[in-house]
């Protein structure tokens, strides 16, 4: 801000560009937004509980889904088929067992009781893993190729392990009597 | 249309409020660096991944509040075309996109070694945490497409409330979707917290909050001064043309 009284020259007008980038951004986000609603309401990651996936098997037949279940402690087995890695093991939910078959590296905290969440499709028949200690054994398995863990919100450090088994849900004493069997 | 008055324009954003803020988030953040790292004890499950909490969490806690802010200015533009609030509003908007980034980005480096995926395009929380972002972003767009302040100030407040609808879905969707989600619930609420990992947590949100506050201060006031010096520039202009027309009238009417 000065005194000089003399005339200005006008203010050169906003260009052009600086209207259309924020046009375009805005005109970008709202494209994208649309998207990303539009995949959420396919339900990509939608998932069946254990129960449910065997409650549907007829119907899915060999559909790609997602399944979600407690792995079995005693079920986990670890091996190769050729060069290729691959976990054996059984999940739990809702009083149900379904038998997998993971081909592919497991998850870093993979392990018993802690639920998994897994992309496959139902295969009937022998998938070929030795070692294995299927808990359902109904002839079939969960073929999968991608597993997450949907772990807990629970921070709460527990000592003792029998303290965890004590406090751990359905699926622990649905576990236990599995392997005890 | 209030205009705030030109005597009570700062001549710089510090003040001693300022420096005492800014002294206390240093003191904290000093603090919260110690206890995440050092005193607060490894997960049953996730082992040192778990001191991500003391970043996440808080930065989510703030996206909430930044948005919630910019919400409630844009609603008081909108109602009662207060430049004072509608400032607000932009300057938690930009503090609140930062505080979001922070939140995808620390939730994605959580995610690898806990659901071993740093993200997934159908999980609801993410995807609209994603969308939360990008609606701000839109939202800070729209602010820089120029034209009349108050236009500009109405149609980023109609983006913003638009914007706002999301936020209780991002905050509720763990529960409303719990099968379409890895994030798990909120621990917080639901008490799965102990002893120093509760405190460092909430250390954490108190900082960010301080931290929010200090930020926010000096950006109200860096916006302030923008609109002061653009104003401030058109009235000297007018009181000059104005001068300069009395002088021409009355050598005129000699």
């Amino acid at each position: 801000m000065t005194g000089d009284l003399t005339p200005q020259e006008p203010r050169p007008a906003r260009s052009r560009g600086g209207k259309i980038v924020p046009a375009v951004i805005a005109i970008g986000v709202a494209t994208v937004v649309v998207g990303l609603l539009w995949n959420l309401a396919s339900g990509s990651l939608f998932f069946y509980n254990a129960d449910e996936a065997v409650g549907r098997r007829a119907e899915l037949g060999d559909e790609r889904f997602t399944l979600q279940g407690s792995p079995i402690g005693c079920s986990i087995t670890e091996g190769f088929r050729g060069d290729d890695p691959v976990v054996a093991f059984s999940v739990s939910f809702g009083g149900e067992a379904v038998d997998i078959v993971h081909f592919g590296d497991p998850a870093d905290l993979f392990q018993a009781d802690v639920p998994v969440v897994l992309d496959g499709q139902w295969v009937r028949g022998d998938p070929g893993v030795g070692g294995r200690n299927p808990i359902a054994d109904d002839g079939w398995y969960f073929a999968s190729d991608r597993m997450r863990v949907k772990h807990d919100n629970d921070y709460i450090n527990d000592d003792e392990y029998d303290q965890r088994l004590a406090e751990s849900e359905a699926a622990t004493k649905f576990a236990a009597e599995a392997c005890s069997a | 249309m209030t205009t705030p008055a030109s005597s009570e324009v700062p001549v710089h954003t510090g003040s001693t409020t300022t420096r005492l803020l800014g002294i206390a988030v240093l003191v904290g953040l000093v603090a919260l660096i110690l206890l995440g790292f050092f005193g607060a004890p490894k997960d049953d499950e996730q082992a040192d991944a778990v001191r991500l909490i003391f970043v996440h969490v808080p930065s989510a806690f703030l996206t909430y509040a930044a948005f919630s802010v910019t919400a409630v200015g844009s609603v008081m533009w909108l109602w009662k075309r207060s430049v004072w609030w509608d400032l607000v509003a932009h300057g938690s908007a930009e503090i609140g996109v930062v505080f979001c980034s922070l939140t995808l980005f620390t939730g994605s480096v959580w995610g690898r070694p806990t659901w071993n995926t740093y993200w997934d395009w159908g999980d609801v929380r993410l995807v609209t945490t994603l969308i939360l972002l990008l609606l701000m972003v839109g939202y800070l767009a729209v602010r820089s497409m120029g034209g009349d302040d108050s236009a500009v100030a109405t149609r980023s407040a109609i983006v913003a409330l638009i914007a706002a609808v999301n936020l209780p879905i991002v905050n509720r969707s763990v529960e409303w979707w719990f099968d379409r989600t890895l994030h798990q619930k909120s621990s917080l609420t639901d008490g799965n917290l102990e002893d120093l990992t509760l405190f460092t947590l909430l250390l954490g949100v108190v900082v960010w909050s301080l931290f929010y506050v200090w930020v926010m201060i000096h950006r109200f006031r860096v916006g302030w001064l923008e609109r002061e010096l653009r104003f401030g520039d058109l009235d000297l202009a007018l009181a000059q043309r104005r001068a300069e027309a009395h002088t021409i009238n009355d050598g005129g009417d000699r």
